[in-house]
């Protein structure tokens, strides 16, 4: 509904009040979240002063979960019931756990549909849930230090997240009550955070080369007055930080001849030592590794480990990032010679080696002012200052990309592309299909992610049923599939039958998410008692729409109902805001919503007319260089 | 903001070939300000929406007018013909074999000694033809001849789908 743009450009109605909200930076070892302050952008910390905190969550028997710190250490001594790293099972199947294979110490539960589940003292936790413990903590956090209730948070995830991998990040969010403003790319957030556009001078392409800890991304994005616009994206959702340390512990592994089987807390042990040792080569040119303490028999000796050694390590895994930055740059149909600035996103660009590499890559040295773990929060701040409306006039605008390739499976398991990855989103395609046999009802559709052109080497996002299509000769029914992708890079499917106008109904089964249906319940378990205050919020939410609503329509009937409208029109506009606002003053938030809807249907040609009216006058007698 | 007129009209363009790339881009930019997602976060689930509805509309008006294939076809198209109907096969028999040639001389390319040198040899080439068909649709579309608009926008696809597999192949052999 258009409405509201033009009856109050670039104001607020209300006197300026600063509404609360959050970046969150929802990270694979650790979490942060930051928020917009008179002015300021930062990130929060708890009362220890500590900003970083670890994505680590342990669960207990009759207590309620550690998260953070506390859980962090019990690492080892309670490896089982303390879960990390749980960013890389969001959105991910069985099979593609077991990939990860000892990376991920935990018992698994395979589940039919959906995520594994991890075994714990406390019960069967899925990572959607696991994420959710880490959002509640932010978000407590972020109340606390900014003294109020939020009104939502912009959440990042890596920009190559497919589908499942964001909605199953939506989820943990609404499982832990917060609305999410929107869904933003990690590389854009921290593109964002350098605030880049505000200098007039600062046109141009920039690369932000973002490794984490478990994740890889490069993205290409273009500025020019206050718009930001991502050329291209690519990266690797399995490549990062962690892979460092994995590489360095197996390299100890062989060198002290250990058993090719370790327990969980030997593993453990040896990520941390690696981690450790990983570090301090920043600065030193040799670290001392020490196996004191080694949870087994065994007695192990010291092990020195060089820079130099560790760089040869090290170096395929950052060839293999460096090889995915050449495709996208080539993707953004751009050259090295382009990119004005680097942005380095993720603790593991605090790597001397991955610093080299990409100096030597764009022959220029990569930004690293802002601190490369906090970076990506401090952008999704200054992007949720915005999004809450805590700005006004000519405001930063994020245009993003579909990082993926979206398709449907056609005969022989092969892919057809529908949309292609590096599509500017929101965006919308429409296909069309028919029937093959005499009579057929139903029809099966399946909608995979990704590049490749067989179905069993894509992603496998979720499997459609339309039914209750008009029984006809093979052939005669023209059934149109609509592909939406809204702004958070998220999917959603509908679907006609064409020549009887009849809508098939879409049965989604979604391959790794969650069903709307489960999720439901999980909310209702954690939040048995407050029932109550939730259909109250409800109520209150509802009314507050139902005034902006009729508010916006008041004025704009007053400002140019008589020129643009009928009377018959003016008075079925008026006559349902009537109805609306009868419906505001009861008690039954569902009717209140069904009469906004009712309420925006009736006004939203009139919406449309004023726009197009508003345009007109704005463009009459310029010629387009003019605008 | 009306979904459903056509693209031109959307950016206040009338229907013609040639247009101002950095004009409309400019425009797009102005609309896709007002109407993104964006403005829309903290209002209701309709205007959420129909905020989508409205930039997917315009990510797919640009996509179309800013590439003179697309902008070609979708001429066309608002003229009401088909260019692209798996009916429409006809095409003249010495492009057809020069296509088989440029085919060829793609396939033969991964083996070659130098690839990057004969890439660009044939990306300059495959330019060069562009240009031509984009000229010849401009002319031919100007005099209301659509049947040879038609041809000449048919044969750009040719060269475009090899211009891509070009780039596919490019990015395979430098990688």
């Amino acid at each position: 509904m258009a409405l509201l743009q033009i009856a109050e450009p670039g104001q607020s109605a209300k006197p300026h009040q600063r509404k609360l909200a959050v970046g969150i930076d929802l990270g694979t070892t650790h979490s942060l979240v930051a928020s917009v302050r008179s002015g300021q952008v930062e990130t929060l910390a708890n009362s220890r002063g500590e900003h970083l905190m670890p994505s680590v969550v342990r669960y207990l028997a009759d207590e309620l979960p550690q998260v953070g710190v506390k859980a962090q250490a019990h690492l080892v001594d309670d490896a089982a019931n303390t879960v990390m790293s749980v960013k890389r099972l969001m959105g991910r199947g069985i099979e593609d756990v077991k990939r990860l294979g000892e990376s991920m110490p935990y018992l698994f539960e395979a589940c039919e549909q959906g995520m594994p589940l991890i075994n714990t003292v406390s019960g069967l936790k899925s990572p959607v849930q696991v994420s959710a413990d880490i959002l509640r903590a932010l978000v407590q956090r972020g109340e606390s230090s900014l003294g109020g209730e939020l009104v939502g948070a912009v959440i990042t995830v890596p920009a190559y997240f497919d589908d499942a991998q964001r909605q199953a990040t939506k989820d943990a969010a609404q499982l832990a009550g917060i609305q999410v403003l929107r869904l933003l790319n990690e590389p854009t957030a921290a593109a964002v955070a350098y605030g880049l556009e505000h200098d007039e001078q600062e046109q141009g392409t920039i690369a932000v080369f973002d490794l984490g800890g478990g994740t890889f991304d490069i993205s290409i994005l273009r500025m020019e007055q206050g718009v930001f616009e991502v050329l291209a994206t690519g990266g690797d959702s399995a490549l990062g930080g962690d892979d460092f340390d994995h590489e360095i512990a197996e390299w100890m592994r062989q060198e002290l001849q250990m058993p090719t089987q370790l327990d969980l807390a030997q593993l453990r042990f040896l990520l941390r030592l690696a981690r450790w040792g990983k570090e301090l080569l920043s600065d030193e040119s040799s670290a001392e590794l020490s196996f004191e303490g080694w949870p087994g028999d065994a007695t192990y000796a010291d092990l020195e480990l060089t820079r130099e050694h560790m760089n040869r390590l090290l170096d395929p895994i950052v060839s293999k990032a460096l090889r995915a930055t050449k495709r996208t740059l080539r993707d953004a149909k751009v050259t090295v010679g382009d990119i004005a600035k680097i942005v380095m996103v993720g603790g593991s660009t605090r790597s001397l080696l991955v610093q080299e590499r990409v100096a030597e890559l764009f022959q220029q040295p990569p930004l690293t002012d802002i601190d490369p773990d906090r970076v990506v929060a401090l952008g999704a701040a200054r992007q949720a200052d915005v999004l809450a409306g805590n700005q006004s006039g000519e405001e930063l605008l994020l245009l993003d990309v579909l990082p993926l390739s979206l398709g449907l499976e056609t005969m022989g398991g092969l892919v057809e592309r529908v949309i292609d990855r590096n599509t500017p989103i929101p965006v919308a395609r429409a296909q069309e299909f028919t029937t093959y046999q005499d009579g057929q009802t139903a029809m099966a559709i399946h909608v995979l992610q990704g590049e490749r052109e067989l179905v069993q080497d894509g992603r496998s996002l979720s499997r459609f049923e339309l039914r209750g299509i008009p029984a006809m000769a093979a052939g005669a029914a023209k059934i149109r599939v609509t592909f939406q992708v809204d702004a958070d890079g998220l999917l959603e499917v509908s679907a006609r039958e064409l020549t009887s106008g009849v809508a098939a109904s879409v049965q989604v089964k979604p391959s790794y998410g969650l069903s709307d249906g489960q999720i439901a319940d999980m909310i209702k378990a954690s939040w048995t008692n407050v029932e109550g205050d939730r259909s109250a919020r409800s109520l209150r939410e509802q009314q507050v729409d139902a005034d902006r609503l009729v508010e916006a329509v008041t004025i704009a009937l007053a400002e140019d109902g008589e020129r643009l409208l009928t009377a018959q029109e003016q008075q079925g506009i008026v006559h349902q805001m009537e109805q609306l606002v009868i419906a505001r003053n009861g008690q039954d938030h569902h009717a209140i919503a069904k009469q906004i809807e009712v309420m925006a249907k009736a006004s939203d040609t009139y919406a449309a007319m004023r726009m197009d009216d508003s345009i007109k006058r704005a463009l009459a007698g310029k010629a387009v260089d003019q605008l | 903001m009306d979904i459903s007129q056509d693209y031109f009209s959307c950016y206040g363009l009338s229907r013609d070939y040639s247009l101002d790339l950095a004009g409309l881009r400019q425009v797009h930019r102005r609309l896709q300000q007002a109407h993104h997602p964006d403005r829309f976060v903290t209002g209701s689930d309709s205007e959420q929406r129909r905020a989508v509805q409205i930039t997917a509309y315009l990510n797919q008006a640009y996509a179309t007018l800013s590439k003179p294939l697309t902008r070609g076809l979708y001429l066309l198209q608002l003229q009401g013909m088909d260019p692209l109907a798996p009916t429409n096969t006809q095409m003249p028999m010495d492009f057809l074999l020069q296509q088989i040639e440029l085919r060829e001389a793609l396939e033969d390319m991964s083996e070659a000694q130098d690839p990057e040198a004969k890439i660009d040899a044939m990306a300059t080439k495959l330019q060069c033809q562009a240009s031509l068909l984009e000229g010849d649709f401009e002319q031919a579309y100007g005099s209301s001849d659509f049947e040879r608009a038609e041809t000449a926008v048919r044969k750009l696809q040719f060269i475009v789908k090899l211009q891509q597999q070009l780039d596919a192949l490019e990015g395979v052999l430098l990688d």
